[in-house]
């Protein structure tokens, strides 16, 4: 890129001398032959008035000496001859008339002169020594040739440091992102505050850093939580079936600790189920079959369906459902979403608790939530609820796996409804808002 | 009663022959596409039983091939791919059912006798034993007595009533009457299962409604 550069200035460079070089050219040849023109004039006019002596006479003045054979520091030169008698006049060696502008070498000098015709058998010629005009052109070329030079040395030391500093930073940023690939995920790039674009690139680099970093903090998490989660009910498969093999008797007792031991396998599938459903949401996969539906009649099933169950666990479900609105969503995946909460609150409160589900549409948000009136989540505890396989300390012995309301909060990511627990004092009150 | 099963894991394959032939049902067992399809289209079985995962010709090409020969036969997939569009996809090329593996073999069961005795009844009124219903008044009465229901219960009824004397599962309870495909941790059916129990037995000796252990529920209809 440099390199053509370089070339393209030499071009406009060379192009911008020899349009100098014409300029100043055409101008001193033109005044040079204006100049001669002049004298010819003169002469001429002398040579109309009183003949070829006046011509002689003018020609002696122009010359402004007498007839001695030398250049002035005008630089004239004129031949005055006719064809009788030869050279008459000049400091010129006499020579075939020719008639015109043209070129002649006299002496070592280069001259420039017109040939005139003042009459039939009289020749003029006047010339001047153009060797100013050379001079002028030598003169100009130098010039711009330091000049050139000079620029191209200062372009090319200032081009070079500026490389150099420039190599230097982004070294520095290529160092610490090799560094973070070899596993220092902690490393960042420093920022100086020069605030220019190489910086706002280290800063947008250290962001996506902190980003990975926190995903990859997310997914040690999750990871372990994994492992730690069903280990456990794995654990109680291997020992139930352990203690049959050891400790059964009779057939009864063998088919009993057999039914217990589907019934765990049982309990890790629906684990397994849970957070591949959550990871298959989460991949964002369902989406493009998203369908206008009404979310009032959706949620009016999910009461229906559960009115009967909150019954028989004596507790109230009672509903508020404004009707007619409509969202664009997944039919099954929001139906999960409800049931999961209602289960949560017939599960997870004592008997005797309302619970409430409502659905209110107003100019900026449609808001569904469920609430009961039962013991509540402590607001401390409310974003940690969400994550996999929390389960609050109290809860820490009954069945479930935990995986409930991270399956919510992930069919509301998907939906692009924000979730939001509240302290419904007493109680719990989870609302989605869909926008 | 016969199956064709087309399964390529052969030590599921040899459990459910043993399992199926114990419930009087003969099974044909192929590992592979191909071979289902050509058999599909030698003989007229009463359910297929197939894998979505064959090696060469999958289980969805078996059936789309199927439906476009006009070979109406009930499918019912085996598969471990249970994910969200997959049952979509598979019904859509034309199987009437579909199960994620693992499994119960009384769910696979239940569902395979369902799908032997399927009629496409549309007739506007159902009878089984002495329930009648009008499914265009979504009215219901049985021995000629009035009984309200509510609409979910009313389409519990409605289903146990098109699979009467056969025992239906939870699962293809929560599919068909609540149309919803994961597993709630509540007693959903069983809550609405006593609730129905309770208006259609009221005033009756009998109960309409059985429950069979370890599989699910049957409507009882005498005739």
């Amino acid at each position: 890129m440099a390199a053509s550069f370089a070339v393209l200035f030499l071009g406009l460079a060379a192009g911008l001398i020899a349009a100098v070089l014409w300029i100043v050219n055409d101008t001193q040849t033109s005044s040079l032959v204006r100049a001669n023109d002049a004298d010819i004039a003169t002469v001429d006019n002398g040579f109309r008035d009183e003949g070829i002596d006046e011509a002689v006479e003018v020609t002696k003045q122009r010359l402004g000496s007498s007839d001695s054979v030398r250049a002035l520091s005008r630089g004239a030169y004129i031949l005055l001859e006719d064809r009788a008698h030869g050279k008459r006049f000049g400091n010129l060696e006499g020579f075939a008339p020719r008639l015109g502008l043209f070129d002649l070498t006299s002496t070592g000098s280069h001259i420039l002169g017109r040939g005139v015709l003042l009459a039939p058998e009289v020749y003029l010629f006047v010339g001047r020594d153009t060797a100013e005009i050379t001079a002028a052109r030598v003169r100009i070329v130098k010039a711009f040739g330091w000049v050139i030079a000079g620029s191209m040395l200062f372009a090319g030391i200032g081009g070079t440091l500026l490389r150099v500093q420039l190599m230097r930073r982004v070294d520095a940023i290529t160092r610490t992102c090799e560094g973070i690939i070899a596993g220092r995920f902690n490393e960042r790039i420093l920022i100086r505050s020069r605030g220019d674009e190489l910086e706002r690139l280290s800063v947008a680099i250290n962001e996506m850093l902190n980003r990975i970093s926190a995903l990859l903090d997310n997914l040690r998490q999750v990871s372990s939580d994994v492992a730690h989660d069903l280990r456990t009910p794995l654990t109680r498969l291997r020992n139930r079936l352990e203690e049959a093999r050891g400790g059964s008797v009779t057939t009864v007792d063998y088919a009993a600790a057999v039914a217990r031991a589907i019934d765990d396998t049982d309990q890790v599938l629906a684990m397994f189920s849970a957070l591949l459903r959550i990871s298959q949401i989460e991949a964002g996969t369902r989406v493009a079959t998203f369908t206008q539906l009404s979310l009032s009649k959706l949620l009016e099933n999910v009461v229906d369906m559960y009115r009967p169950v909150a019954e028989d666990h004596r507790h109230v479900l009672s509903a508020s459902i404004q009707p007619e609105v409509g969202i664009r969503g997944d039919a099954e995946l929001l139906t999960q979403l409800f049931s999961n909460l209602i289960e949560n609150a017939i599960h997870h409160t004592p008997m005797h608790t309302t619970i409430h589900v409502a659905l209110q549409s107003s100019e900026d948000a449609i808001v569904a939530s469920v609430s009961d009136d039962g013991p509540g989540i402590p607001a401390d505890e409310h974003s940690k609820v969400l994550r996999r396989f929390y389960r609050l300390s109290r809860d820490r012995s009954t069945s479930g796996h935990g995986l409930g309301l991270a399956l919510v909060a992930a069919i509301a990511n998907l939906h692009q409804a924000t979730l939001r627990l509240a302290d419904a004092k007493p109680g719990l009150c989870v609302s989605t808002n869909f926008c | 009663m016969t199956i064709l099963l087309v399964e390529d894991d052969v030590e599921l394959a040899r459990s459910l022959i043993d399992r199926f032939q114990d419930n009087d049902y003969a099974v044909l067992h192929v590992g592979d596409g191909e071979a289902g399809l050509k058999e599909a289209r030698r003989n007229e079985f009463d359910v297929i039983v197939l894998d979505r995962m064959l090696p060469g010709l999958s289980g969805l090409d078996v059936v789309k091939v199927l439906r476009h020969e006009a070979r109406m036969t009930p499918v019912i997939y085996l598969t471990t791919m249970g994910g969200i569009d997959d049952r979509v996809q598979g019904l859509e090329a034309g199987g009437d059912d579909y199960l994620v593996k693992p499994f119960a073999f009384v769910e696979l069961l239940a569902r395979v006798r369902v799908m032997t005795r399927r009629s496409a009844n549309h007739a506007p009124r159902l009878f089984a034993g002495s329930i009648e219903l009008d499914l265009v008044h979504r009215t219901a009465a049985r021995a000629g007595k009035p009984i309200e229901l509510l609409p979910q219960e009313f389409r519990l009824l409605e289903y146990l009533m098109r699979h009467a004397n056969r025992a239906v599962t939870r699962k293809m309870l929560l599919e068909n009457v609540w149309e919803i495909h994961f597993d709630p941790h509540t007693s959903v059916v069983e809550s609405h299962i006593s609730r129905l129990r309770a208006r259609l037995n009221q005033g009756f000796a009998v109960d309409a409604i059985q429950t069979v252990r370890g599989i699910g529920y049957k409507l009882l209809a005498p005739n």
